[in-house]
C-alpha cells in the first residue's frame, strides 16, 4: 500500500535484578532465554536473570 | 430525431441496453475475470511466503549441521511428505488411529532431520522440524490454492472459485503469521502461545524436575496444603510436549482432585489482546488427539479441568510474544494460585498444565 507504514518488529530482553529487583531494557541478542542468569546489575553488585522476552512494533 | 431530451431516443436505449445483454451473457466470465486477478495476487503472495520458508530453512540448517554434503536435496523430499488421515466412515477407534498417524509423522522427521548431522543437539533438532513443519505447510496451502484457481480456471466456471475467494483472506492470515514466525523459531525467541509453559516454567524453577513423558517436564512442589504437579514442554526447544501422556501417568500413580490447564486462545474480532480469561474444559489445541485423551482421563477419574486462557490473534500466538502477553504472566500466575484456593481443599493435590510451544522457555 502507498500511505501504509512499514512495520518492523524489535526484540528486547528485559533484565531483572534478584537483589534490588530493578529492571533493565535492552536489546534481545541471540542466546537468551527466559529466567537464564543474564549479568551484573548496573544499579547495585547483584546478578540479573531474563525475566521477560518480547517484541515491539515499530512504524516508519 | 437524435435530440438529447427525448426518452426514446435509440442510441441512449443501445447504450442502456448493451451492458444488460452483456452482463446477462457473459457475468460469470467478467466476475471470473474480476476475481481471478484479486486471487492471482494472493497466490503470488503465497508463493514468496513459499520460497522464503524454503531459503530460511536451508540456509538455517547449512548454518548449523557440521556436514559437507548439501542438505537442499534432502529438505526438498522433507517438504514433499504427505499425511493420509485415516479412514473416519467408521468413527470407532479414529482418535487413536489419527494419534498414531500424527506421531509417526512427527518420529520420521525428527529421524531424518537427525540423519543430515547426527551431532545435532535437540534444541536445533526442535527449531529445524519446526521451521520445516512451517515451509512444508506453506507449501501445500499454495499447491491448493493454486490448484483450485486453475481447476476453475481451466473450467470457466465461476462457483467453483467462490470458495477460493471466500476463504483466500484467512489463509492469507495464516500464511502471513507463519512468514513472519521464521525469525523467532531461528533465534528461539518465546512465542505468544509459550505464554503457559512461561507461567509454569517460573513457578518450576529451583525445584527438582524430571522428565515424565516425551519433551515434557513434571515438578512437585507444595502450595498452602495441596500438592502441585507442575507440567510443561522441555524447554527452551521448540516443542509442546506430550501433556496427554504425562496427565495419564500422573493419574495412574496418584489421586488428582483437579487439573488446571493455561494455554493461549485465539481472541474473536473485537476483544482486546492479551485479556485473560477463566472457564472449565480442556484448553488445549492442535489436532485434538491429546484434547480427546485428556478429557477422557478427567472422566474417567472424575476429575474437573479448570482452564485459564490468554486471548491473542494468530499472528501473536506463533511470532515473537508481546510486551502485553509477557506482561500478564504475573496476573496469570497469581489466578492460578487463586483458582487453586477457590476449588480445592487442604490435602489435595492439583495438576497444572503449561500448554503451548515452549520455545525460548526453560524450566
Amino acid at each position: 500500500m502507498i500511505f501504509s507504514k512499514e512495520k518492523t518488529t524489535l526484540a528486547y530482553t528485559i533484565e531483572k535484578c534478584l537483589k534490588c529487583e530493578k529492571l533493565h531494557k535492552r536489546d534481545f541478542s541471540e542466546g537468551d532465554i527466559l529466567f537464564a542468569i543474564s549479568s551484573k546489575c548496573t544499579f547495585c553488585d547483584g546478578i540479573t536473570n531474563i525475566e521477560k522476552i518480547f517484541g515491539e512494533i515499530l512504524e516508519r | 430525431m437524435f435530440s438529447m431530451g427525448d426518452d426514446t431516443n435509440p442510441l441512449m436505449m443501445l447504450i442502456w441496453i448493451l451492458p444488460i445483454i452483456l452482463f446477462v451473457f457473459y457475468g460469470q466470465q467478467i466476475q471470473l475475470l474480476v476475481t481471478s486477478g484479486e486471487i492471482k495476487k494472493g497466490i503470488k503472495k503465497l508463493n514468496g511466503f513459499r520460497v522464503n520458508s524454503k531459503k530460511e530453512l536451508i540456509d538455517y540448517v547449512k548454518k548449523n549441521i557440521d556436514s559437507t554434503v548439501d542438505p537442499t536435496q534432502k529438505i526438498e523430499q522433507f517438504l514433499d511428505y504427505f499425511t493420509i488421515m485415516p479412514v473416519d466412515m467408521d468413527p470407532n477407534g479414529i482418535v487413536e488411529k489419527v494419534r498414531h498417524t500424527v506421531r509417526s509423522r512427527e518420529d520420521y522427521t525428527r529421524n531424518h532431520v537427525k540423519s543430515l548431522s547426527p551431532k545435532l543437539n535437540e534444541i536445533e533438532l526442535s527449531r529445524i522440524q519446526t521451521l520445516l513443519e512451517i515451509a512444508s505447510s506453506l507449501q501445500m496451502i499454495h499447491k491448493i490454492v493454486n490448484h483450485m484457481f486453475l481447476t476453475a480456471k481451466k473450467q470457466k466456471n465461476y462457483p467453483l472459485i467462490l470458495p477460493v475467494q471466500m476463504i483466500l483472506p484467512f489463509l492469507m492470515e495464516h500464511a502471513k503469521a507463519m512468514d513472519a514466525a521464521i525469525p523467532a523459531f531461528k533465534t528461539g525467541q518465546p512465542l505468544g502461545d509459550g505464554i503457559g509453559p512461561m507461567v509454569v516454567g517460573k513457578m518450576m524453577l529451583d525445584v527438582e524436575k524430571e522428565i515424565i513423558s516425551f519433551q515434557t517436564v513434571l515438578a512437585k512442589i507444595d502450595y498452602k496444603g495441596r500438592k502441585l504437579f507442575l507440567l510443561k514442554a522441555e524447554g527452551p526447544a521448540s516443542t509442546v510436549g506430550r501433556p496427554d501422556d504425562a496427565l495419564q501417568k500422573i493419574v495412574h500413580d496418584n489421586k488428582i482432585d483437579a487439573v488446571i490447564m493455561i494455554d493461549a486462545a485465539l481472541k474473536m474480532e473485537g476483544e482486546d489482546s492479551a485479556s485473560v480469561a477463566r472457564g472449565f474444559g480442556a484448553a488445549i489445541g492442535g489436532i485434538g488427539t491429546e484434547k480427546f485423551q485428556i478429557e477422557h482421563i478427567a472422566t474417567q477419574n472424575n476429575i474437573p479441568i479448570f482452564s485459564i486462557v490468554i486471548k491473542q490473534s494468530v499472528k501473536e500466538a506463533i511470532t515473537l510474544m508481546t510486551k502485553e502477553i509477557a506482561d500478564q504472566a504475573d496476573n496469570v500466575r497469581s489466578q492460578v494460585y487463586e483458582m487453586i484456593l477457590e476449588n480445592t481443599l487442604e490435602g489435595q493435590s492439583v495438576v497444572i498444565i503449561g500448554v503451548g510451544n515452549t520455545s525460548g522457555v526453560p524450566q
